[in-house]
């Protein structure tokens, strides 16, 4: 019996006056199933996974997240979003951005939970300090740890490698899987070919249409991305 | 895999992380800081009042005047409540009047907490502040209107008051609900002008029955009072109630956008960065070239004239939304010149302002030059010649936005006599506004650290004048309408003395031509004169021809000592 889907597009477009980001896209995405989005620059691929949280509206079509229309509550409560810039309070350190965005979703976090999700990103020793101050790379882990404190049955990442040194790349590779494991469908938006290698399916976009929908090789991608 | 807990106070626990963050933010603020803004609040207050207290007088009307305000003030009270009701309109549908923090898009109103709750507080806390603002403008203006009014001081006050936070909380409440039916921008934009010309049609008896004449009622309360300004706060009350139920249907997306830009926005408004503010604007306004252009224009090699035909490309890319926009202003500019034609003088400062922001539209190709310095250096072309040759097509642009200012103000209401006048005057009103656009652009964001120890009166006066002076040069191409009408005054040729203005402007406009060619080695020569390090400084100069002067001696000397 295949799993049940957790994502549902049905020609969902999104555009610009005459600029089209997304033509008419029909796609499903079961619980379990690891994605990799590819595509060049301005192929729709941010524009996708902000559809689906909801961030964006649709020009036309619907979505439905776990039964529910992209945005709504339950939606909300099922999709976590890392996006490929890192967006966080400047008032708020690491933990209490934990702390808050985990009150947030309903979650009891005590502060082991939260100091291991820190020590799983490496930021352990940076733990206390306001991530307005970090680097790009330590910001990036500081989201990835805001984005994985919560519950999620869908989890979207936008380009999650940009900044990322060779620890945090294995820790959030790491974390994908674990993702996985749990049940979650994971979309990984990313320029990186070799990631195809550790999903189930790849989706390619080229200027907002769907080029190719099923297993492809980092070769592949790259003649799929450059062609 | 981390469960949430189903009965979870989201909510409660949202308000509370808010009350946490509040409180260290408050605690974060030095109450010497915070007496130091109420003390410059204070001062700016008073000075506004004391200003607008010396333009308004204090002596009592005629009683010709006072049956004219009684008769016709209401109006004007509505017409102003369907400007704010406009502005109001017009920032809902842009994802206003709230301008949250990016951060609680992103984390906020993402998570499963109920938006309406969520979104409720900042809003009451922004219509809190925005009404106690409307209450002191509302008292200010109550207590002006009573120096010259009968009635009480205080009875002017209050009722001021009620008509300013009524109209306030109208136009909030609208916006609200703007943006909770994502109205589209145009709609929005076209039903703002829509109120405001018939309530500006109704306050000069050209139409009738505008609704919101009953807020107008409000102000001038002392008057009379009737059951129809009961009926204005109920609505306004009702409204902004609407408003706040709604608040959780905002667009995210429309949100996001504004959170990004608003901060910018009011950064580069503080430092009066008139560019940074239109460009911010722009972005805010979804306002994006066009992908198809109106026309194309056909590309043969690199061309005789490549920055024209870049400009006219720019030009043919315009969004229809900044085409709109050019007509409107013309046509506020046509009116307001209209009057000033009919006599009321001071409405050339609100055709100058028009043909002023007219212009900064119509220089867009040199603006964006001017925004990327690098690349304009890197050309084989001084920039200033570069910056020139930007300038025809603007002109261009405004020749046409000058025509339909002419068309209004022939036509409303029609005079054949004004055609001929009207029509010598759209060139050089062209060419003030882009005198006046030209020099606010390439004058840029005002260097403060360079008047930082300058006493405050001279860096306040040069302030102001630099700020103004781009305004008073677009101001200035209407001189040939003033020009007329005094030589119509005095039974003279009006379109002679129009056409006559109209080349004094055209000298002003090649003097400020002049002055965008020769602006860098002008900057160059003023640097030298007041910095005494500087190699150019003529005592430099002086000190270091008369060295070069010693040692052609002492060589001169040598020479002849040899011989």
């Amino acid at each position: 019996m295949p799993a049940e889907p957790v994502l549902v597009t049905t020609a969902a477009t999104k555009s610009y006056a005459d600029l089209v980001a997304l033509a008419p896209l029909d796609l499903t995405v079961r619980e379990g199933e690891r994605v990799a989005l590819v595509g060049h620059n301005g192929s729709g691929k941010s524009t996708f996974l902000q559809l689906v949280t909801g961030l964006l509206e649709l020009s036309g079509g619907t979505i439905e997240v776990v039964g529910a229309p992209a945005g709504a509550a339950d939606a909300r409560a099922a999709v976590s979003y890392l996006p490929d810039e890192p967006v966080l309070y400047d008032d708020l350190d690491v933990r209490e951005h934990l702390a808050y965005v985990a009150a947030l979703h309903g979650v009891e976090a005590d502060d082991d939970d939260i100091d291991e999700l820190i020590e799983r990103v490496g930021l352990t020793e940076r733990a206390t300090d306001l991530p307005a101050r970090f680097s790009r790379g330590l910001r990036q882990k500081a989201s990835i740890a805001v984005g994985l404190i919560r519950p999620y049955q869908l989890l979207l990442v936008d380009e999650p490698f940009v900044g990322l040194d060779a620890t945090g790349k294995r820790s959030l590779l790491s974390l994908l899987d674990e993702a996985h494991e749990s049940g979650a469908a994971t979309i990984v938006a990313t320029h990186d070919p070799v990631y195809v290698e550790r999903v189930d399916r790849c989706l390619a976009l080229r200027d907002g249409e769907v080029v190719h929908d099923g297993p492809a090789t980092p070769a592949e991608v790259l003649e799929l991305v450059t062609s | 895999m981390r469960e949430a807990d189903p009965d979870a106070d989201l909510e409660g626990a949202l308000a509370a992380w808010r009350r946490y963050r509040r409180r260290r933010r408050v605690a974060e603020v030095h109450w010497v800081d915070a007496l130091y803004q109420a003390y410059i609040t204070a001062i700016l207050g008073a000075i506004t009042l004391f200003a607008l207290a010396a333009i308004v007088g204090d002596e009592h009307l005629s009683a010709g005047a006072l049956a004219d305000v009684r008769a016709d003030g209401a109006d004007w009270l509505g017409a102003l409540a369907a400007a704010v009701l406009a502005l109001g309109l017009r920032s809902g549908s842009r994802g206003g009047p709230l301008a949250l923090e990016r951060s609680e898009v992103r984390h906020v109103l993402l998570a499963p907490v109920d938006r309406t709750t969520a979104l409720r507080g900042p809003a009451v806390r922004q219509l809190r502040f925005l009404a106690f603002v409307a209450a002191v403008v509302g008292v200010e203006g109550g207590l002006l209107a009573s120096a010259r009014l009968p009635h009480h001081a205080g009875l002017w006050m209050a009722w001021g008051a009620l008509y300013a936070v009524a109209t306030l909380a109208l136009a909030y409440g609208a916006a609200l609900l703007a943006a909770a039916v994502r109205l589209p921008s145009p709609v929005a934009t076209a039903a703002g002008v829509a109120l405001v010309a018939w309530g500006v049609a109704d306050a000069l008896d050209a139409a009738e029955g505008n609704p919101l004449v009953a807020w107008g009622d409000l102000g001038l309360g002392p008057f009379h009072q009737s059951w129809t300004m009961v009926v204005a706060v109920l609505v306004s009350l009702a409204v902004v109630v609407a408003g706040v139920v709604r608040i959780g249907d905002l667009s995210l997306e429309a949100a996001e956008r504004r959170s990004s830009l608003v901060g910018q926005l009011r950064f580069a408004a503080t430092l009066q960065d008139l560019r940074t503010v239109v460009v911010l604007r722009r972005q805010l306004a979804m306002e994006l070239p066009r992908l198809t252009p109106w026309a194309r224009v056909a590309v043969h090699g690199t061309g005789r004239a490549p920055v024209w035909s870049r400009g006219l490309r720019g030009v043919l890319r315009w969004p229809a939304a900044r085409v709109g926009r050019l007509v409107l202003l013309g046509i506020v500019a046509g009116l307001a010149l209209r009057g000033a034609w009919d006599g009321t003088t001071p409405l050339v400062a609100v055709a100058g302002l028009a043909l002023f922001v007219a212009g900064l539209d119509a220089v867009e190709p040199l603006a964006a030059e001017v925004d990327r310095p690098t690349r304009s250096r890197t050309l084989p072309l001084e920039p200033g010649e570069l910056h020139l040759r930007h300038l025809p097509i603007a002109v261009v642009v405004m020749i046409l936005t000058g025509v339909v200012a002419a068309v209004a103000a022939v036509a409303v209401p029609p005079s054949a006599e004004a055609v001929t006048v009207a029509a010598a005057c759209v060139a050089p009103g062209a060419l003030g506004a882009v005198a006046g656009a030209a020099t606010s652009v390439l004058s840029g964001a005002p260097d403060h650290s360079a008047w930082s120890l300058a006493p405050p009166e001279a860096a306040g006066v040069r302030l102001v004048v630099r700020t103004a002076w781009p305004i008073v040069l677009a101001a200035g191409g209407t001189l040939p309408v003033l020009a007329a009408r005094a030589a119509a005054d005095a039974g003279r040729s009006p379109e002679l003395a129009a056409g006559q203005a109209g080349v004094l402007v055209a000298v002003g406009f090649v003097a400020v031509a002049a002055w965008v060619v020769k602006r860098d080695a002008l900057h160059e020569t003023w640097a030298a004169v007041i910095d005494p390090d500087h190699p150019n400084n003529p005592r430099n100069r002086a000190r270091a021809l008369a060295a070069e002067a010693e040692a052609y001696d002492d060589a001169d000397e040598e020479l002849t000592d040899a011989r």
